[in-house]
């Protein structure tokens, strides 16, 4: 337990929320992809979350039961989303199938934009922790002085 | 037992280490926002802060009426005394994480922190002004 622990926490969640940001980010670009490397229309992704320790090994083994409690987050993995393909009819489309449809990810903008904005939320309720945690340094720094 | 330091700067001291961890644990809980199945945890210490504060040193007597004499601080008691009675109290699951909470927690934690730091401080500038004055 020390002051780095709580910079470190938050830093684990700045480091999170960037990463499901990257996630949105590449969901819009790719909203009307139909061809991947893997062949098919792009798949819509979703970063997945998990709390996880922050320490060292060393500090792991000094910890204490209290400190168990303080966990981190990471990206555990990056899962595409279940949801069907959206079939829009277009004969025209060198990707058409023989009935004349083409199958476009089904990725709503709104949703993304929404994401979006909750990502950025938590990512300055990070950023607020860490810059209490050092208010917090900086005034038990003035005890001596 | 009597010593330069003054027993209160060891309360103080200790707890802001509480407040510390309690900053921790609100960081944990602010990283985790967005986790699902994530509980959010607390940490509690005012009320066995207060306990630890109306026992004795010694831990036998107990303040049962508002118009006893504190024992906490009699300054002919043993050492020893709040240090090793406390430890807070980590409580989990209440609720999902609230950004409105954790931050209004985070706040009051910090000023409290600010405050307790003066609290020494000004301690300290007593004690160096009583020792610089006190020999002319």
């Amino acid at each position: 337990m020390d002051f780095m622990t709580a910079i470190d926490v938050g830093a684990s969640g700045l480091n999170a929320e960037r990463t499901h940001l990257n996630v949105i980010s590449m969901n819009l670009a790719n909203a009307k992809t139909t061809r991947t490397v893997d062949g098919g229309p792009y798949r819509r992704k979703e970063a997945i979350f998990r709390e996880t320790q922050v320490d060292s090994p060393f500090s792991r083994a000094m910890r204490t039961a209290l400190d168990d409690e303080v966990k981190g987050v990471r990206v555990e993995s990056i899962q595409n989303d279940r949801r069907p393909l959206k079939r829009v009819y277009e004969p025209g489309h060198p990707h058409a199938d023989e009935e004349g449809y083409v199958s476009y990810p089904d990725i709503n903008v709104v949703e993304e934009m929404t994401n979006m904005l909750s990502a950025m939320r938590a990512y300055e309720a990070n950023v607020s922790t860490i810059t209490t945690a050092k208010n917090m340094f900086t005034k038990a720094l003035e005890i001596g002085r | 037992m009597k010593s330069l330091f003054s027993q209160h700067i060891d309360l103080t001291a200790r707890v802001m280490d509480f407040q510390l961890q309690r900053q921790n644990i609100v960081s944990a809980n602010l990283a985790n926002i967005n986790t699902p199945g994530y509980k959010a945890r607390h940490l509690e210490f005012e009320k066995d802060l207060q306990a630890a504060l109306d026992l004795s040193e010694t831990g036998a007597v107990a303040r049962t009426h508002p118009r006893h004499l504190p024992a906490a601080f009699s300054p002919d008691s043993a050492e020893a005394g709040l240090r090793k009675e406390l430890a807070p109290r980590v409580i989990q699951g209440l609720d999902n994480v609230d950004l409105d909470k954790e931050m209004a927690a985070m706040a009051k934690n910090n000023l409290l922190y600010s405050a307790l730091t003066t609290v020494i401080q000004k301690d300290f500038n007593g004690l160096k002004q009583l020792i610089q004055d006190g020999g002319k």
